[in-house]
């Protein structure tokens, strides 16, 4: 008997994408059909499931964490500078404006990356906002990021990069924010001290509620493929902190393959030229 | 409304929750002509909804996150291109009370599951304003 | 650089004060006239915190509301404490009110494969009405084993005039049968 799991049907892939919608609010359209199919037929190989239908309970009872395996596998777990763009300039374009068009000049406008893992999201709010808002001077902009893993917060605190990471940035850009340094693993780009010292790191639990509280109301929350890895009970708590964690009329944005239909009913769905974004409602609002 | 509305085939939103539903609606809109769209609760419902132009939309009541009527009173709220979309509510429920909160949510007709081919399609012509 | 640093504000007051300790009882009680949707969730979290039977029972009441909303929320919520849901499942999968059965059979969805199977199949076996039925077919599409084949045989034919019934079965029948 071969080895090799029996191909993808489109009803296998119809009823495969509809668990993983169910399970993890990860949504993927037929056009998706291509990658979806190899990575499913990687872990059904890996996993010795010689049918879909076998696969598919192994996922049901998440055997040894196949669920996270299979995250992992459709998700690029990659940071780097300017990831998600569209997103920036959703944020320079629309959410800042909107946000600031009920404050003084000279009012503070918080953004919390959380979590922020090494520190490439916050320091592209802050680079992309000095480089794409001209309102930038008239505010006091506060960027704090935030992660569970306070090694990843070290070594966002120091501020180190490798060539990857920069991938996304035109040279100016890296000639503008980094240093470049030598590291024992080769060439590295070192965040200037300018923009380090613009974002404070913190560590926070999503799911704990003092952790949360104890950061403040925010403007803007980014929160990116993150609670794709949660189960239902924890993906529910974490989108009530987030809902706490921001003004009325404060806006949350998802990772790209994420969708609030699957976490919380709180959010009123804002659609933007950029990107899809969903916002706290304002005192009185509809979601 | 949408591209059809200068000659090409009805776009139909389904928000239903349901995958063999989803399938048996799609199977008989898209034999009567209809081009079918699908969303799993009303959240997407309201994503899909702002990101392209339907004719009409097919409603669920019962759905998580966010059901069919909760959908309904946030798409009536919407900007104007998005909220007069017609919409045909679909529910296991067949009480009256139960078709007066879909009336007052802004339904604009109830059809009581398991609904036959005929008069799904029906009804679908008839609210999505043209002959498919 | 205008970007500014702060040093972390104190720690605010909760904004929705989280429902103080509270049983499981009480807090199934002050859902049910819970409007606000923040607090409900809240109400929700902190059942789903206790994950006991007494929080599945509080929630198991509410399949009966009027509020659809409510209803689907509880649903979500015994599916997010599986273990603590089983116990109740039986007695709402032959709940005189049929929508309570069909509510439940949603519910049964986050049971391990094999239980769900069982549950819904013995629930097939006599279910008369055609929506119930639909229900619990759409998630043995899901958690559907061997050893449901039978009850969706007999329903195939007890329903065969039915609309979407037959084609739904049909698409389970099929599923099932290319994962033996």
């Amino acid at each position: 008997m071969s080895d090799t799991p029996s191909p993808v049907t489109d009803a296998d892939f119809a009823r495969f994408c509809e668990f993983l919608y169910r399970r993890t609010g990860i949504l993927f359209t037929p056009a998706k059909r291509y990658f979806v199919d190899r990575r499913l037929s990687e872990r059904m190989q890996a996993t010795g499931s010689r049918s879909f239908a076998v696969y598919l309970a192994r996922l049901r009872s998440d055997a040894s964490g196949e669920v996270e395996r299979l995250i992992n596998a459709f998700t690029i777990n990659e940071t780097y500078f300017y990831r998600e763009d569209h997103q920036l300039r959703c944020l320079t374009a629309s959410l800042l404006p909107e946000t600031v068009s009920r404050k003084a000049a000279g009012s503070t406008v918080r953004i919390w990356s959380m979590p922020c893992s090494t520190g490439e999201e916050p320091y592209s709010v802050a680079m992309w906002l000095l480089e794409n808002w001209p309102e930038v001077d008239r505010y006091d902009i506060e960027i704090v990021g935030s992660d569970i893993d306070t090694r990843a917060l070290t070594a966002a605190e120091e501020g180190l990069y490798g060539e990857r990471a920069l991938m996304r940035l035109r040279p100016d850009l890296v000639a503008r924010y980094f240093v470049r340094e030598e590291t024992r693993l080769g060439p590295g780009w070192r965040i200037l001290d300018d923009l380090r010292g613009s974002v404070r790191f913190t560590p926070c639990n999503l799911t704990d509620a003092a952790d949360m509280a104890a950061h403040g109301r925010f403007d803007v929350v980014f929160c990116r493929n993150v609670l794709i890895y949660f189960d239902d009970a924890s993906r529910r708590i974490a989108a009530d902190h987030i809902y706490d964690a921001l003004v009325p009329g404060g806006f949350v944005c998802l990772g790209h393959t994420e969708s609030m239909s699957r976490i919380s009913p709180l959010f009123r769905v804002c659609r933007y030229d950029d990107a899809i974004v969903y916002r706290r409602p304002r005192e009185g609002e509809h979601v | 409304m949408s591209e059809a509305g200068i000659g090409g085939p009805p776009h139909v939103l389904l928000v239903e929750d349901a995958s063999l539903v989803r399938l048996y609606y799609r199977g008989a809109l898209e034999r009567a002509g209809f081009v079918v769209d699908e969303a799993l609760n009303g959240i997407e419902g309201l994503e899909r909804v702002l990101t392209a132009t339907y004719d009409l939309l097919v409603v669920d009541v019962n759905m998580p996150k966010m059901d069919g009527l909760s959908f309904l009173r946030a798409l009536r709220g919407r900007e104007p291109g998005v909220r007069a979309i017609p919409a045909l509510m679909t529910s296991t429920e067949a009480g009256d009370g139960d078709r007066a909160a879909a009336r007052v949510a802004g339904a604009n007709f109830y059809l009581v599951k398991p609904v036959p081919e005929g008069a799904l399609v029906a009804h679908a012509r008839a609210l999505a304003g043209r002959r498919a | 650089m205008p970007l500014v640093r702060r040093d972390p504000p104190g720690l605010p007051k909760a904004e929705t004060a989280t429902p103080a300790v509270r049983s499981a009882e009480e807090l199934g009680t002050a859902l049910g006239s819970e409007r606000d949707l923040r607090g409900r969730e809240a109400l929700l979290a902190a059942l789903l915190a206790l994950a006991d039977a007494s929080a599945a029972t509080a929630l198991a009441r509410h399949l009966r509301s009027e509020d659809a909303g409510l209803r689907n929320a509880c649903i979500e919520t015994l599916q997010a404490m599986p273990a603590a849901a089983l116990p109740v499942l039986p007695g709402l999968l032959v709940d005189p009110d049929s929508d309570v059965r069909l509510l439940a059979t949603e519910v049964a969805r986050a049971q391990p494969t094999e239980v769900a199977s069982a549950l819904l199949a013995r629930l097939l076996e006599g279910e008369t009405h055609p929506n119930v039925c639909g229900a619990a077919v759409e998630v043995l599409a899901e958690a559907g084993t061997a050893a449901a084949l039978p009850a969706l045989r007999a329903a195939r034919t007890r329903f065969a005039s039915e609309p979407f019934l037959p084609m739904a079965i049909d698409m389970v029948l099929a599923r099932i049968g290319a994962g033996r």
